[in-house]
């Protein structure tokens, strides 16, 4: 049945389209919705690479923190020239998958020819080096970050800047989500999701095979760290209108992917939307019953899905379903 | 001048790193031994930060019984965590493990600040300095380079003279083969484990003299990347390379403090925190078995 590999992004897509109806159609819920489409989003963007590969980037925020660089630095040195309109939050786009294109690059050429182990350790340094760079070189702001809401406003008038911040950033995350989404599936689907697959079971095997292991690990790291760019433009820089190095190269990003995807179930298509929505959920509980304890309760459900509970909620799930009406829907 | 300055850093760069150089070899051995890269480590170091501290202002013992203490203490965190988490783990994809170490350093960094709170606390133990004409070093840094210099030969005499050190170095060489041969694998992993906090914990100890700032719970993150670099740098899985490339890397760490000093308008401290990851990547291409010849 030709088109029915695409099945499986239908549940994914209702969810998306469920939770931007109930922002739209609820009052107040714009906020929480919000949130939870970044948390799939940032699930969906970790996940091709870390679910697929079975490698942890413990370095991933410094990808979503050079996305917010990307759109910081377009807006502050091209809001002079207001003809450029809204192609200032383009170019802000490109500079964000550029840099984090470039990092992902250089580290992921680097590593990704050494085991987990090495690759592991490389990347736990990528955000601690980077955020020190940019404030022992003091480039981009420094140790101090760029605030340019100010520049916002001149260089698209304070409605639409208004608009940017309070709409089209968080929509664009959503759009971001779902085509993260479409490059999951078609990664799944594809000759760079069997290679992956392979690799991740045993690599040396992989290899043997005449797989060349590093090129679609490279893939998917890059790929990974693009949307992580984007991510980053968008939902922090266009949204927040600054950025500042402790808080975008905060390591908690970094775990919240972890758990998002391993609670979901990595390397399938739907687990980061389900672990995206459970943590979101449980975080803007935990924050309003138990504000400032969320790390102290994540760390220790890490240690549990590993031990016990490795292929998460979708992995279950996918089990569950094998032979029914409803297992080309489900990956 | 500035090569005095030069010579006056590498010296304090030269006793940082024997210190740096203890501080990695429990990253080392629990690799060599289990294969496993303690992603928190960091976290464990600050716990010894916190013991040396607590033991100092609350019951005014000095740092170097702090060590012992930290040790223990160290070595029940080991044997708790491998017994309770770590054991199901050895042997199972990379991934896992390395999952649970990190879980398991933001579980001690959250509980610390639970204890403590997040502001810098410090201590000051003051036993007199000796003023070497290009710098003064401090009394408490030279007992921390020979309380370093001390655990690693300890630690040497450890493993080739008992019978538990050939028990953990046949484990290391071929655990299938020392399993047959009546060595309880298991026993070895555990040990190994505990032994390897152990050492990372009483390392924080050893650190505090090195901290002007004071210690906080999230202190341990630059400590986590330095172990990083330094283990690398000595071949990953071996102890003893840990300790030569912790001299190396304080080394570089000191001297190119003193280089970064003399551009004009950048932060040299910070700096020299890029540096360490870019020594790393620089490593990782060119020689990722370690400089000092360790074969994988």
């Amino acid at each position: 049945m030709k088109g029915s590999k695409y099945l499986p992004i239908i549940p994914v897509y209702i969810g998306y389209l469920v939770l931007f109806l109930i922002a739209r159609g609820m009052p107040g819920m714009w906020q929480l919705m919000a949130m939870l489409v970044f948390y799939c989003a940032v699930g969906q963007a970790f996940n091709i690479f870390f679910g697929m590969t079975g490698y942890v980037n413990f370095g991933y925020v410094a990808f979503l923190a050079l996305g917010v660089y990307g759109m910081a630095l377009a807006i502050h040195y091209f809001h002079q020239f207001s003809w450029l309109g809204l192609g200032i939050v383009i170019i802000g786009l490109l500079l964000a998958m550029v840099m984090a294109g470039l990092l992902s690059l250089v580290v992921g050429a680097v590593a990704l020819r050494l085991g987990g182990a090495y690759f592991a350790i490389a990347t736990i340094g990528v955000n601690e080096g980077f955020r020190y760079l940019i404030e022992g070189a003091k480039i981009w702001g420094g140790s101090e970050g760029i605030i340019f809401s100010k520049q916002m406003t001149e260089a698209f008038g304070r409605e639409m800047a208004n608009r940017l911040s309070t709409l089209w950033a968080d929509i664009s995350v959503l759009l971001i989500a779902a085509v993260a989404a479409l490059i999951t599936l078609y990664f799944i689907k594809g000759k760079i999701g069997y290679a992956l697959m392979a690799l991740r079971e045993d690599e040396g095997a992989a290899k043997v095979m005449g797989i060349n292991v590093t090129k679609y690990k490279l893939i998917a790291f890059v790929t990974s760290a693009l949307l992580a760019g984007l991510i980053g433009a968008m939902a922090w820089g266009l949204k927040l209108t600054y950025v500042f190095p402790p808080e975008v190269f905060d390591i908690s990003y970094t775990v919240e992917a972890i758990v998002i995807v391993m609670l979901g179930g990595a390397g399938t298509l739907l687990g980061p939307v389900v672990g995206g929505l459970l943590y979101g959920l449980a975080k803007y509980w935990l924050t309003v019953i138990l504000p400032g304890f969320q790390l102290l309760i994540f760390a220790p459900i890490i240690i549990v899905i590993v031990v016990a509970f490795p292929e998460g909620v979708v992995g279950v799930l996918k089990r569950r379903v094998k032979g029914t009406a409803l297992e080309p829907f489900i990956l | 001048m500035i090569w005095n300055q030069l010579a006056g850093n590498l010296t304090q760069g030269l006793i940082l790193g024997g210190v740096y150089g203890m501080a990695t070899m429990g990253l080392s051995l629990i690799f060599g031994v289990l294969r496993v890269v303690n992603v928190g480590h960091g976290a464990f170091v600050m716990v010894g930060a916190f013991v040396a501290f607590w033991l100092f202002t609350a019951l005014g013992l000095t740092p170097i019984a702090a060590i012992p203490a930290a040790l223990v203490v160290g070595m029940a965190l080991g044997f708790l965590f491998f017994y309770s988490v770590m054991r199901r783990l050895v042997g199972a994809p990379e991934l896992t493990s390395l999952l649970a170490t990190f879980a398991m350093g933001i579980i001690l960094e959250e509980v610390v600040k639970l204890i403590f709170g997040t502001e810098y606390r410090g201590y000051n133990w003051d036993v007199g300095r000796v003023d070497l004409s290009v710098t003064v070093l401090p009394w408490a840094k030279i007992y921390a380079f020979l309380g370093s210099v001390a655990i690693a030969v300890l630690l040497y005499l450890w493993f080739n003279k008992t019978r538990a050190g050939t028990a953990v170095r046949s484990v290391v060489e071929d655990s299938e083969g020392a399993r047959v041969c009546g060595v309880n694998v298991g026993w070895i992993y555990a040990l190994s484990f505990a032994i390897g906090i152990g050492l990372t914990v009483a390392s924080g100890v050893l650190l505090t003299m090195f901290i002007p700032v004071g210690i906080n719970p999230y202190m341990g993150g630059p400590y986590t990347l330095k172990a990083f670099v330094i283990a690398v740098l000595g071949g990953l899985a071996s102890p003893y390379g840990a300790f030569f490339g912790g001299l190396i890397f304080g080394l570089i760490e000191n001297g190119s403090y003193t280089l970064f000093a003399l551009l004009p308008g950048a932060e040299p401290f910070a700096l020299t925190r890029f540096l360490s990851f870019a020594i790393l990547l620089l490593i990782l291409l060119l020689k990722p078995t370690g400089l000092l010849g360790a074969k994988e």
